[in-house]
Order: structure tokens, then C-alpha cells, then sequence
């Protein structure tokens, strides 16, 4: 799993690069415009390093985001799951929030927080958070009722039993939307250090940005493909052997 | 009846039709650096007080903006002009884009540092010894003050540098004591902010200690320079008719209503504040031609970048200034 996701960006990248020479030289452009492949990979060697560990910074906040934001929306899907007043409430602000772009939220930040670590690792958690908030509401509020029923007819039903059997019944769906939303999480991170850090691979970007090097994008692109991607591909496999563990049953083989 | 259409209406008509067809407009495109403010007010009237249309030109004048790089859209053919700051076009240079630099609108470069009255004044480069100074790390005001650090004989260890970005507050609550700005945007913004508080402010200006680094140029490609060189000539011609109009004061209530339909965000004293303070870096003497390529500062700009790592090698900027 991991080693496709890794094939799979290197494909991506390589065609996405290939466009670009394409047009290049279809198109006479210079270096400014389109680097060549010189110059790219003579960038690439020059920075490689710096922005591989620039690329890990970004990686360790995107990580702790995600987490929050995992920790932060289970909690609420399972507090908001009831189709009561808050369930919808809940909705409602999370797709509010959704659609506030995170450049204007950014000063208010800024201000409350700094330009610091804090101010990454909230931007990153609120990026990544509302989506995975409205999957795992989606997710909890909808009950198994064939199980269900069992339980509610014998009267054994509790919270913690009706949150696992609805997390039992829908692991790949909640597998899928937590590694993706390690992407989320990434891009979050991403957007908080080109608006406002000082470190990781955001802040490097906009560094390229103002120098107008594309070789230096792409370089930075690079990484963040191939960290994303490990990432991802180490997120679906612990979840690959999670749903092998709770499918298999006590003691016995999986079927 | 023939005879009248032969001998008479047809050569009428195919007259009329050819004067017509040589009294079309040439439709071009412009690039600006940045939004429409008073910083642009020349570019604006140029084409609102009909230069552009007079001398046979239809203009569309876009908008620039943190992401565009009008010698980008040069050589893509977005654009048939734009302002480009002089670091973009010495880097693009460096890189083979074929570019040149036709009038130098700003004679005295917007990029200087604010900083409170009630700090201690920066008389010497020296004085920066021991500041809290804000720095755009890849931005040309990091080549700017390091430039000014290596002249004053200041190493890192000498000034405390932090990075700035698109917000003024850590310059607000006094987190960094010398701030870069637009000096005719949010340098005059900032000013009036500061004085509804009571508090003064100064400006450090490189240029006043040597340093030249040249600011916004209007560029075009040297293919457009040879093959459309009346077209070109009528542009450059346009262009510095509007700014010397949008730079006398006698038009500023012309100037200004301009302005205000195309900058509706800006308050209206701001934007007056703006554009006296844009005159004075465009022309900073009354006997100063507005437009004129500042040779010398383009040198040291070119050096500054060589100095500075930020190109290769020299790029002889020299050969792609066009000396009117």
C-alpha cells in the first residue's frame, strides 16, 4: 500500500513536470518562465536537503493537527450524533466555518496566537477538523438497524456499544476519510506557514514565491508529494491491519 | 448613373474605408505590478484621460498582485507591457527571458522602513546596531538591508532580524521596532494610523545612504521593441503623458476621482496622503524628467543581486535599458 502511493505520486509528478516541458519547449519559453530540466534538477540537488527537513516540519504539525482534529471530531460526531438540536447545530456551524476563507481568519489568529507554532497547528486542525467533523457526524448518525435492534429490544443498548457498532460497521469508510484527511491537515499546515510562519515548507514556498524560482517550487512540490504519500501509505496500512484485527474474531481466524 | 458609381461613389467609399482602417486602434495589453492605488495613478490616467486612445492605442489595463510577474505574461503572450521591479527583471535576465526595460517610473524606491519617532534616529547605517529590524525574507528589502548591514559593517549577530509578512501587528505592539514598507501605500497608512494614537513615525530611506535599488520599470520584450517599434514608441509616450499629468498638483482632484473608482477600499484622505507622497519618489525634483532610467542605481541594483547571490552572474543590464 505504502510503495503504491509512493509509485502512484511519482507517476503524477513525472507527467505533471513532463506538461510543463512540453510546453516549454512547444511554446520557446525561457527558464524564467519554465525551468528546464538543468536547471531543475541542479536546484533539486542544491536544495533537496533543506526542504526535505523543512517538508518534516511541516510534517510533525500536520500529524499533531490531524490527531486533534481526530480526537476533537470523534468526540463531537459521537456527542452531535442524536438528529437532536445540537446534531444539526453542529452541522450548521461546521459548514459555516467551512466556507469562511482561512486568509481572513488568519490576523484574528495571528493576533490571539502569534505567528508561531500554535498558530500552524490551529489553522492545520481547523482546515483538516470540519470536513472529518461531518463525516464522523454523518457516520454516527446514521444507525445499523439490523444490529441495532437487537440491542434496543433487549434493552442492552448503550452509548459506548451503538458508537462501536456504527464504527464496526462503517471502518473503511472511516479509515478513507481519516487518511484523507491527512492531506487536509497538510494543505492547513501548508496555508498557515505561507500566510504566516517562519519554518517548514510553506514558508519555503513563499520565499520561491517572491524570487519567481519554479525550480524551487517544484523541488518543494516534490517533497510534499513523496511525505504526503509515505504518510498516507503508513495511515492505510495501520488502518488495513486495524480492520483485520477487529474483523478476525477472538482467538480465531478471519474467514 | 453608372458613370457616378464608377467615378465617384466607389472611390468615396473605398476612401472612407481606408481612412477608417487606418484610424483603428491597437488593442494591447498592460500588466501592473500591483493594485490599482495611488502608487499606479500615472498608468490610470493614461488610459482615463484618454493619452492611451489619442495616441491610437485601445489599453486594457490589468491589475498586478502578489502573484503575477508581468515578464511572465511577456513571454506568454498575456501581455504586450508591464511593470516589473528591477530584481525581477535582472532574475529573469538570468535566466534568458528577453526582456527590456523602456521608462523608470519610480526615481526613488517605495521600499523603506518605518519606525516610532520615539526611538533613537537612524543617522548613520550604524545606528541599526542593536535594532529590531523586519525583514520579507525573499523579498528584495532582505537584498536591501543586507546591502545596507554589509555597508554599515554590521554582521548578524549585530542587528536582531525578524521575518514580516502581509500584517503590521507585531510593528503595532512593538514586538519589531523597524518595519519595511510601501512608503507611498502602507507607509502612509501606517502614518496616519500611528498619529490617531499620538504617535510619530520616521522613515529610513537606503537611498538616503547610498543604497539604489531600483523599484518598478516599464518593460516589454525585446522581439516587441524591433518589430513594433512605432507601437511602442506611442505607448512609452502615452504612459509618461498620463503620469506626468497624474504628478502635477494642479490635477489632483482629477487625479484623485480616478483613483477612488478604481481603489473604492482606500478613504479618500489616505489616497490624497498616497499620491503626495507618490509624487515625491516619482519626481523628486521638479527639473527631473518622469520616466528617466536611472543608469547608475541600475548598475548597483545588478551588483547588489551579483553581491547577493541572488543571480548567477552579471547580467549586463546595461544592453537592455532603453535610453530615450
Amino acid at each position: 500500500m505504502l510503495f503504491r502511493r509512493i509509485y502512484q505520486f511519482l507517476i503524477v509528478y513525472c507527467l505533471g513536470v513532463g506538461l510543463l516541458l512540453g510546453v516549454k519547449y512547444a511554446a520557446g519559453l525561457s527558464d524564467y518562465v519554465i525551468p528546464g530540466p538543468d536547471l531543475i534538477a541542479k536546484t533539486a540537488r542544491a536544495m533537496a536537503s533543506i526542504y526535505f527537513f523543512d517538508g518534516l516540519n511541516t510534517l510533525s504539525v500536520t500529524i499533531l493537527g490531524q490527531m486533534i482534529s481526530i480526537a476533537m471530531a470523534f468526540s463531537v460526531g459521537i456527542l452531535g450524533r442524536k438528529s437532536s438540536w445540537a446534531g444539526s447545530f453542529i452541522k450548521v456551524m461546521a459548514y459555516n466555518i467551512q466556507a469562511y476563507p482561512i486568509v481572513a481568519l488568519a490576523p484574528i489568529i495571528f493576533i490571539l496566537l502569534g505567528d508561531g507554532f500554535l498558530s500552524r497547528l490551529l489553522i492545520a486542525s481547523m482546515i483538516c477538523y470540519f470536513p472529518l467533523l461531518l463525516s464522523v457526524l454523518g457516520i454516527m448518525a446514521s444507525p445499523v438497524k439490523d444490529i441495532e435492534h437487537f440491542y434496543l429490544a433487549t434493552g442492552r443498548m448503550r452509548w459506548q456499544l451503538e458508537v462501536k457498532i456504527r464504527a464496526f460497521e462503517n471502518l473503511s469508510k472511516l479509515i478513507t476519510v481519516i487518511s484523507g484527511s491527512a492531506t487536509l491537515a497538510m494543505a492547513g499546515t501548508i496555508v498557515a506557514e505561507f500566510i504566516a510562519a517562519d519554518a517548514g515548507i510553506g514558508y519555503s514556498i513563499r520565499i520561491a514565491l517572491y524570487q519567481s524560482d519554479l525550480a524551487k517550487i517544484l523541488t518543494a512540490l516534490f517533497m510534499i508529494g513523496i511525505l504526503i504519500s509515505v504518510y498516507q501509505g503508513l495511515l492505510e496500512t495501520v488502518g488495513a491491519q486495524v480492520k483485520t484485527k477487529w474483523s478476525a474474531p477472538l482467538g480465531g481466524e478471519l474467514i | 448613373m453608372r458613370f457616378f458609381y464608377r467615378a465617384i461613389l466607389i472611390p468615396v467609399i473605398l476612401v472612407l474605408g481606408l481612412s477608417q482602417a487606418g484610424a483603428e486602434t491597437i488593442e494591447l495589453d498592460y500588466r501592473l505590478k500591483w493594485l490599482f492605488n495611488a502608487s499606479v495613478a500615472g498608468d490610470i490616467l493614461a488610459l482615463e484621460q484618454g493619452f492611451f486612445h489619442r495616441a491610437g492605442l485601445d489599453v486594457t489595463v490589468k491589475e498586478g498582485g502578489p502573484e503575477k510577474d508581468a515578464i511572465k505574461e511577456l513571454e506568454l503572450g498575456y501581455a504586450d507591457f508591464g511593470v516589473a521591479s528591477a530584481d525581477q527583471v535582472i532574475r529573469a535576465l538570468d535566466k534568458g527571458a528577453d526582456v527590456v526595460v523602456l521608462a523608470q517610473i519610480f526615481q526613488v524606491n517605495p521600499m523603506q522602513w518605518i519606525y516610532r519617532d520615539n526611538q533613537p534616529e537612524i543617522l548613520t547605517l550604524s545606528d541599526l546596531k542593536g535594532r529590531h529590524i523586519g525583514v520579507t525574507f525573499g523579498g528584495n528589502d532582505e537584498t536591501i538591508m543586507n546591502t545596507l548591514l554589509a555597508k554599515a559593517g554590521l554582521g548578524p549577530g549585530d542587528v536582531r532580524i525578524s521575518s514580516v509578512r502581509f500584517d503590521f501587528t507585531p510593528f503595532l505592539t512593538k514586538k519589531v521596532e523597524i518595519w519595511p514598507v510601501y512608503r507611498n501605500s502602507q507607509g502612509v497608512i501606517l502614518e496616519e494610523r500611528l498619529a490617531r494614537e499620538g504617535e510619530g513615525v520616521r522613515f529610513f530611506n537606503p537611498a538616503a545612504f547610498g543604497v539604489n535599488f531600483v523599484a518598478n520599470s516599464v518593460v516589454t520584450s525585446k522581439k516587441t521593441l524591433k518589430t513594433r517599434q512605432g507601437i511602442v514608441t506611442a505607448f512609452v509616450t502615452a504612459l509618461l503623458e498620463g503620469w506626468e499629468f497624474a504628478m502635477d498638483p494642479a490635477n489632483e482632484a482629477r487625479v484623485l476621482e480616478e483613483i477612488g473608482k478604481k481603489n473604492k477600499g482606500t478613504q479618500g484622505g489616505i489616497r490624497s496622503m498616497q499620491l503626495a507622497a507618490t509624487r515625491d519618489l516619482v519626481r523628486p525634483s521638479k527639473s527631473m524628467p518622469i520616466g528617466k532610467i536611472d543608469v547608475k542605481a541600475w548598475e548597483q541594483t545588478e551588483a547588489i543581486m551579483v553581491k547577493e547571490r541572488q543571480v548567477k552572474g552579471p547580467v549586463n543590464i546595461l544592453s537592455r535599458l532603453e535610453l530615450r
